[in-house]
This record gives structure tokens, C-alpha cells and sequence, in this order.
């Protein structure tokens, strides 16, 4: 009876550790990846409400590309800029423009997104060409952040020609909708990816790896160990092509009109703002080390560099794990 | 007087009975530790592989509005050819390794290989 009793109990307890396990397995995070913004975006949600969350991230990045960031939607504030020269804003689209002219003035024009009507020359989201020093000139002078002027709710273009264009911020616009959006739920932890800048949100450390930017997509040379956060990287190895043995790539210095050429192949940015981030890692890539990192400090942002020969430069050696062994630290 | 709640044999009983518990929710999640390759064209997944097991070469031709090559042989994974302009697909290599992605914009096709060391990667 006794023995009965004892192999009764051992089932209960054994019943009650598979299911400890099982539930501890089954709040195993979801994730959801889909096309939006002309880009690749990734999400996984570990909470309550995962799959509902899900649902609605996506819904924000696509209407943020619908309402505000896309060129060819024609309810959206960046059209009616670009075709009408003005257009009315909403409390947070005008607080995301005056920042994005905030970070252009601080970075004294490093960061430009009114370069639109340079980077159509260079067409390197479509068939890329080489655009002559006539033709760079004209679209340079149709450029800089005094171009555009944000007050009462509207924002207009003072140079009717000026193009706006939020591809080195939208994606970090993107992560800060989200942001705002997680902080509303019970979200435990989130890790969403718009074309590779990265919204780290919740508990606990995570880790988060830097793209080898001369290595396969998939593998990376260093990796952070970093708390909830936004980090974005610029690199040359994207977007980029080859025109009688020299080559291209998209990251355009907003004083030439030209590809940048400083030595430095990928520049990370780690901020709690997903714009900051974004946008910081153009302006850092432009400014090159030393203006990267002074500009990188006046936001309380931290800067990794990569450079051509293969050193990383940062101010915060504790946060990185070098994992390639072609690569080393730099003695800055 | 002391009363032995539990006699020997008893606890080797309850010992056993709970490690085939733990062996047995873990018997059935071990195949999730192998990388699995997903190709998704538009966010639906067209087919997957399992790199552990793929050795000889395997040809896979997603319908989509390029015309796609993708190559999976010796645990490797890859986007052969693609009509698409900028060939970033291309040129992004062989995957292997869990977390690793390539993608095809203008395809809207992806590979992903499941699992990851990391959360993510920025690039």
C-alpha cells in the first residue's frame, strides 16, 4: 500500500516538473519577418499578448511607410514635401524633423536628409551610374537642412528642387514607433530588425552581433553584450557597384556629392532612440573617427568604428567580444 | 520515536520517475538544435531544408516575379543567381550557420537558417 502510495506521488511530482518545463518552453518568443519600407523586417516578441503583438508592429512600420516616410505614396508627409513643397505634420512626424535637423546642424551637414536630389543621381536602389561633376553640382545645390522649415504644425521647403529622403533614418524612425508602441504592452523581451538596425527591448543583457563587413551576410566580427537599446550600422559593403574597376558604394559625403573614402568600412551606433542611432551611423561613417566619436558623445551615444585594415575603434571596449581573429582593437 | 518518511528504495522510485520526465521533454526538442534553411518568398515559406542532412546538391527555383537560382549542398546553403539588379543576394555567400540570412529585395525571397547564438545582428 505503501509502496503504492510512494509511486503515486513520484508521478505527481514528475507530472509537475514536465509541466514546469513544458510552459517554461512554450513562452518561447514568436517572431514574424515581412517586406515593408523597401526593406527586410524581422520581429520577435516573447509576452503575454506575443502574436497580437506581432500583428501590430507590423501594422505601425507599414503605415509609418504609408503616412510618413515612403517617396511614392501619396498620402505620405515626404511625397507631398518633395512634390507640393509643403505639408502638414502631426506632433511626433514634426518632433522626428526637428531632431533629423537638430543631428544635420550638429554633424555640420554630415547628416543630410534633404540629399534626395543627389543620391537620385546615383540611383543605387535601381540601375546605379556614375553621375558627372555638372550634374553633382546642380542636385548639391538643392540640398542642406536649412531647405526645409518646421513650425506650427507644417513644414515647408524653401527650395522647391530640395528632395527628402529618409533612407539613413527611416529605419531607426521605425524602431522608435515600436518602441513607443512595446512600452504600452506586457512585452518581457522584443528584438525587431528593419534592414539590420536593431530595436533591443526588455529584460535582461543581449547580444547583438556587428556584420563582418567583408565576410558572407550572415557572419559578424564582433558582438555586444548590451542592455534594452537601438543600434544601427552604416557600411560600405551595402549597396554598392563596380564602374571601370572602381568601386561605388551608397554612403554619400553631403560636401561632394561622392562616396565617402576616410578608411572607415562600417560605423556602429548604439543609442536609446532609434533615430539617433540611424541616423548618427551616416554621420559618423562621414565625419570619420574622432568628430564621429565627439559627435556620438553630444547625443550620449557610443560609436564602434571598423576601418580598412581591419582595427575597431570604440570608446567602450567592455561592451564588445571581438569573435574574428582577423580583427583587433585599436590603441586609439 | 523518528518516523522515516521515505525508505531507500523509495527516493531511487521518485529519482528515477522525475529524470525520465526532464529526458523525456527533452528527447522530443532535440531535433530543433540542427539548422534548418527556410526560403520565404513574400513572407510565405516556399520550402525548407535541413542542412544537416543535405550532402548532395539541391536545386531550388522559387516562383517569383526574378528569376531565382538557389543552391543547397554539403550543409550549405546559397542564392546561386537572381536576375535581380544589385545581386546583394548573390554576393551575400554561403549560410551555414544558425541565424544566418540571406535576403533578395526586389524578390521579396529570403533564406533564413533557424536558430541564432545571437539576438541579432546589425548590418
Amino acid at each position: 500500500m505503501k509502496r503504492i502510495a510512494v509511486c503515486l506521488s513520484a508521478f505527481a511530482v514528475a507530472a509537475l516538473v514536465f509541466f514546469v518545463i513544458y510552459d517554461a518552453t512554450a513562452s518561447k518568443p514568436l517572431s514574424n519577418s515581412f517586406f515593408s519600407m523597401n526593406t527586410y523586417v524581422s520581429a520577435q516578441v516573447e509576452g503575454k499578448n506575443a502574436e497580437e503583438n506581432l500583428v501590430e508592429i507590423k501594422k505601425i512600420i507599414e503605415n509609418l511607410d504609408l503616412n510618413v516616410l515612403s517617396r511614392t505614396s501619396e498620402n505620405s508627409v515626404v511625397y507631398n514635401l518633395n512634390k507640393n513643397g509643403e505639408s502638414l505634420l502631426d506632433a511626433e512626424t514634426a518632433a522626428y524633423l526637428s531632431l533629423l535637423s537638430d543631428i544635420s546642424k550638429q554633424s555640420g551637414g554630415a547628416f543630410d536628409y534633404t540629399l534626395g536630389a543627389v543620391s537620385d543621381l546615383w540611383n543605387f536602389g535601381g540601375t546605379p551610374s556614375v553621375p558627372n561633376e555638372v550634374q553633382l553640382s546642380e542636385a548639391l545645390s538643392h540640398s542642406g537642412h536649412e531647405k526645409i522649415t518646421i513650425a506650427n504644425g507644417k513644414a515647408t521647403m524653401a527650395d522647391k528642387k530640395a528632395v527628402i529622403d529618409f533612407g539613413a533614418s527611416g529605419k531607426g524612425i521605425a524602431l522608435d514607433c515600436v518602441k513607443s508602441y512595446l512600452e504600452t504592452q506586457k512585452v518581457k523581451r522584443a528584438v525587431v530588425s528593419v534592414g539590420g538596425s536593431v530595436l533591443l527591448y526588455g529584460e535582461d543583457e543581449f547580444t547583438v552581433g556587428i556584420r563582418n563587413p567583408k565576410g558572407d551576410s550572415g557572419s559578424y566580427v564582433a558582438t555586444l553584450n548590451i542592455p534594452e537599446n537601438c543600434v544601427s550600422t552604416s557600411g560600405s559593403y551595402e549597396q554598392s557597384f563596380e564602374k571601370d574597376g572602381k568601386k561605388y558604394h551608397h554612403i554619400l559625403n553631403p560636401e561632394t556629392g561622392c562616396p565617402v573614402n576616410n578608411g572607415i568600412i562600417s560605423a556602429t551606433v548604439i543609442s536609446e532612440n532609434g533615430l539617433v542611432s540611424d541616423a548618427l551611423s551616416t554621420a559618423c561613417f562621414v565625419l570619420g573617427i574622432e568628430k564621429g566619436f565627439a559627435l556620438a558623445e553630444e547625443y550620449g551615444a557610443s560609436v564602434i568604428f571598423i576601418t580598412e585594415d581591419n582595427l575597431i575603434h570604440t570608446k567602450n571596449p567592455e561592451i564588445l567580444n571581438i569573435s574574428d581573429s582577423d580583427y583587433s582593437l585599436a590603441e586609439d | 520515536m523518528k518516523i522515516k518518511l521515505f525508505k531507500k528504495g523509495d527516493i531511487i522510485v521518485i529519482a528515477a520517475v522525475i529524470a525520465a520526465a526532464i529526458l523525456l521533454t527533452f528527447i522530443g526538442k532535440s531535433d530543433a538544435a540542427m539548422p534548418v534553411a527556410e526560403i520565404s518568398v513574400d513572407g510565405k515559406t516556399v520550402e525548407t531544408v535541413n542542412l544537416y542532412s543535405v550532402k548532395e546538391k539541391i536545386v531550388i527555383t522559387p516562383y517569383s516575379e526574378y528569376n531565382i537560382k538557389i543552391i543547397a549542398q554539403n550543409g550549405e546553403i546559397w542564392f546561386e543567381h537572381s536576375d535581380c539588379t544589385d545581386k546583394l543576394c548573390v554576393s551575400a555567400g554561403k549560410l551555414s550557420k544558425s541565424g544566418d540570412v540571406a535576403v533578395c529585395l526586389p524578390a521579396k525571397t529570403v533564406i533564413t537558417v533557424s536558430g541564432s547564438d545571437v539576438d541579432a545582428v546589425v548590418y
